[in-house]
C-alpha cells in the first residue's frame, strides 16, 4: 500500500469518529502544552535573571575585602574578617598595574533618609567616583555626572535615581535643587535613566554622592571601600585580569584577605540552575504526555478490536503484517502527531496571552521541535502494540468476528 | 485436465474447552481449471473450514494443499497473503465492504497490497470497468449502506476480480439474496466461468447447488460425494 492511501485511510479513520478522536488528541495536547509553558516560563525566568546580572554591567568583577564574596548581600556582608580591607591605595595600583583595559569604581553604601520639604524618603546612598557610571551603565536622563572635581573637593553634589527624582519632585525639574540627605543639603546634578529592579538590589531608589563625602560627613570608616567594581573592556579577557588583581593584592596583604567575583562564573552558574529547574518543568510536563500516550494506546486498543473484521476483510484481499501494521501506526501517530502541533499552537498563545502578565516566558525553537518530536514518538511508541495486535489477527478468525 | 488445487488429507482440529473438534477430517480431492464446483453440505459439516483453507485464509492441522503444483500448506503467514491477493478472488455471505469506502474505492483495495503495481490511472481503468460490466458504474460513488444487497454482492464480485485470479471462491454467496439477486449472481459466475475462471462456491441451498458442472458433499468433515454433471 503506498503512502498516500495509507495516509488517506488513516484521516478517514479519524474523522470518522471525530468526538474520539479529538478527545484523544486532548490528552497530548495538554501533554505538549504542559511542556511547551513550563519550557518557556524556565526558560523566561532563566533569561530575565542572566538579564538583570548583565544589566549591572557586563563582563564585570567585583573585589570585596575578606576571603568570602559577599557580592549578593551588596560589600556590606557581616562575614568579612575585621582586619581585611581595600583602600584607595590598593584600587590605584590596581589601575596602574593591570595590563589589560579596565576601568575601577570604588564605592561604598548605607542605608540613608532622604528629604526634600515634607516629603521623606529611604533609599541607599552609593559612595562612590566618576567612574561608577561607566561601569554599572547608568545612562542620565538629566543634567550630569559625578565629576573627578567633584570627589577631589568632597563637594555636595549628588546624581538621584529615577525613583527618587519622580518621589521628590514630582512637578518640577530636580536638576539644582537642594535636597536633604541624613539631615545634610546636598546638590542634585544629575538624575539616572531608570534600570528597575536587578539581581543586585533597586539602583533606581539610589543617590550616588561623592566617594570623599562619606568618610567627611557620614562616619565612615577611614579609606576602605567595600566594593570595587572593576569593568574588563575586554570581558574575554575576564580570567587574565582577576589573575592579575589577585597576585597585585596578595603581594601588597600579604594574604588572600580579599575576594573576586567574575560577572561571567556568576552567569554561568545562574544559567547551569535555571537549567536544572527548566529540565526539572519539562519532567513534569513530560508526565502528562505519557498520560497522553496510555490515552492514544488505549484508543488503538478499542479500534483494533472495533475494526477486527475490516483487519481480516484487508487480509483475505491480501494485506500483508506489515501493510495491517504501517496502517495502525500511521493512524496512531496521526493522531499525536496533530495532537502536538495543535499543542504547539495552543501553548504559544496560552504564553504569550496570558502567562506572560505574570511571569517571563520565552519559547525556544528546541522546546517546540522537541515537544513535537516527543509527541509523534509517543503514538509511535504507544501505536505499537495495537498495531501489532492487529497486524497479528488470524484473517479466518478477524473475518468471522461480528 | 490440469490439476489446479490437490487436496491430501486434509484435517482441521479445534479444541474448544478441553473438547476436541475435528472439523475435517481428512478431505482429498482434487479440483482442476476451468472448473464450476459447488461443495455442500448441511450446517457444521465442515464446508465453510474447507473453503477457507481453499482460499488460504486458514492452515490444515495436517494434511497437504498444492495450488498449481505448489505446496502451500507451509507458506509463512505474508507468502499465505500474496497468494490471496494474486491467486484469489473472495465472495462472502456478507459482501464484506468496507462502509468506509466508495464501491470504486472497494474494487480498487485489492491493488493496495499487490506486490506488481499498476499506475493510479490504470487501476481505476480497470476498476470502473469491472464495476460497468456488473452493471454499477452509476454506483461507483456510493458508500454500502446506499446500496441493495444485490448490488454490493456485485459490487464485491468487482472486487474479487480486480487483480485478474485464476479463482473465484464464494462462501455461501447468495446466503442474504432474494431469489432474483441469487440468480443475477450465478448468472454473473457462470458468464465467468465461460470466460475460463475456476469457480468454487459454498451453499446448503440444493437449486443453488445443482447450478455448478460438480458437486462435492461434505458430512461430518468428510466428502461424501463428488458428482460430475
Amino acid at each position: 500500500m503506498d503512502v498516500r492511501d495509507s495516509f488517506k485511510n488513516a484521516t478517514r479513520a479519524i474523522l470518522a469518529a471525530k468526538m474520539r478522536s479529538f478527545l484523544t488528541m486532548l490528552g497530548i495536547i495538554i501533554g505538549i502544552a504542559a511542556v511547551i509553558v513550563l519550557m518557556a516560563m524556565g526558560e523566561g525566568s532563566k533569561q530575565d535573571i542572566l538579564a538583570q546580572i548583565q544589566g549591572s554591567g557586563s563582563g564585570n568583577l567585583y573585589l570585596t575585602p575578606g576571603a568570602q564574596s559577599s557580592i549578593l548581600s551588596g560589600g556590606n556582608a557581616g562575614t568579612r574578617a575585621a582586619g581585611a580591607k581595600i583602600t584607595m591605595d590598593d584600587i590605584k595600583a590596581i589601575e596602574a598595574k593591570v595590563t589589560y583595559p579596565i576601568v575601577v569604581s570604588p564605592a561604598n553604601t548605607m542605608g540613608i533618609t532622604i528629604k526634600r520639604g515634607n516629603t521623606t524618603m529611604a533609599g541607599s546612598g552609593v559612595f562612590a567616583t566618576e567612574t561608577y557610571f561607566e561601569v554599572n551603565n547608568i545612562a542620565l536622563a538629566g543634567g550630569r555626572f559625578l565629576l573627578p572635581s567633584d570627589v577631589s573637593n568632597r563637594t555636595r553634589n549628588v546624581v538621584i535615581g529615577a525613583n527618587v527624582g519622580s518621589t521628590l519632585f514630582p512637578d518640577v525639574s530636580p536638576i539644582g535643587q537642594l535636597i536633604r540627605i541624613n539631615g545634610m543639603s546636598f546638590k542634585v546634578v544629575g538624575v539616572a535613566v531608570s534600570k528597575g529592579q536587578s539581581l543586585l538590589g533597586n539602583s533606581d531608589n539610589t543617590v550616588i554622592l561623592p566617594l570623599t563625602v562619606g568618610e567627611k560627613s557620614f562616619g565612615m570608616q577611614h579609606d576602605r571601600i567595600s566594593m570595587t567594581t572593576i569593568k574588563c573592556v575586554n570581558p574575554d579577557d575576564s580570567e587574565e585580569i582577576v589573575s592579575q588583581i589577585t597576585g597585585i593584592l596578595e603581594r601588597k596583604h600579604r594574604e588572600v584577605d580579599f575576594s573576586i567575583l567574575d560577572q561571567k562564573a556568576l552567569t554561568t552558574l545562574f544559567s547551569s540552575v535555571m537549567n536544572i529547574f527548566t529540565t526539572f518543568l519539562a519532567a513534569i510536563g513530560a508526565v502528562s504526555l505519557l498520560v497522553g500516550g496510555i490515552g492514544i494506546m488505549n484508543i488503538m486498543l478499542v479500534s483494533v478490536t472495533e475494526r477486527t473484521r475490516e483487519i481480516g476483510i484487508r487480509k483475505a484481499l491480501g494485506a500483508k503484517e506489515r501493510d495491517i501494521l504501517s496502517q495502525f501506526l500511521i493512524e496512531s501517530s496521526l493522531l499525536s502527531g496533530a495532537g502536538g502541533i495543535i499543542g504547539v499552537v495552543s501553548s504559544v498563545a496560552v504564553a504569550y496571552l496570558i502567562i506572560e502578565r505574570f511571569i517571563p516566558v520565552y519559547i525556544t525553537t528546541s522546546s517546540i521541535l522537541l515537544a513535537v518530536g516527543f509527541s509523534i514518538a509517543v503514538g509511535i511508541f504507544f501505536g505499537v502494540y495495537p498495531a501489532r495486535k492487529a497486524a497479528r489477527l488470524v484473517p479466518v478468525e478477524a473475518l468471522r468476528y461480528e | 485436465m490440469e490439476q489446479l488445487i490437490q487436496l491430501n488429507d486434509i484435517r482441521k482440529t479445534y479444541t474448544i474447552g478441553g473438547v476436541t473438534i475435528d472439523a475435517l477430517a481428512g478431505v482429498s480431492l482434487d479440483i482442476g481449471e476451468k472448473e464450476f464446483v459447488a461443495i455442500m453440505g448441511p450446517s457444521g459439516s465442515g464446508k465453510s473450514t474447507l473453503m477457507h483453507i481453499l482460499g488460504c485464509l486458514d492452515s490444515p492441522t495436517s494434511g497437504k494443499y498444492l495450488l498449481k503444483g505448489k505446496d502451500v500448506s507451509s507458506l509463512k503467514t505474508d507468502e499465505l497473503a500474496a497468494v490471496r491477493n494474486r491467486d484469489m478472488g473472495f465472495v462472502f455471505q456478507a459482501y464484506n465492504l468496507l462502509p468506509q469506502m466508495t464501491a470504486l474505492e472497494n474494487v480498487m483495495l485489492p491493488h493496495s497490497y499487490a506486490d506488481q503495481r499498476m499506475r493510479a490511472q490504470e487501476v481505476r481503468t480497470r476498476a470502473l470497468e469491472l464495476l460497468e460490466r456488473l452493471g454499477l458504474k452509476e454506483r461507483m460513488n456510493n458508500r454500502p449502506v446506499e446500496m441493495s444487497g444485490g448490488e454490493q454482492q456485485r459490487v464485491a464480485i468487482a472486487r474479487a476480480l480486480m487483480m485478474d485470479p485464476s479463482i473465484i471462491l464464494a462462501d455461501e454467496p447468495t446466503g442474504n439474496l432474494n431469489s432474483k439477486g441469487a440468480r443475477e449472481i450465478l448468472d454473473v459466475f457462470k458468464e465467468l466461468h465461460n470466460e475460463g475462471k475456476t469457480i468454487i462456491y459454498v451453499t446448503h441451498d440444493d437449486n443453488i447447488g445443482a447450478q455448478a458442472e460438480r458437486v462435492i458433499r461434505i458430512r461430518d468433515g468428510l466428502v461424501v460425494a463428488d458428482e460430475g454433471d
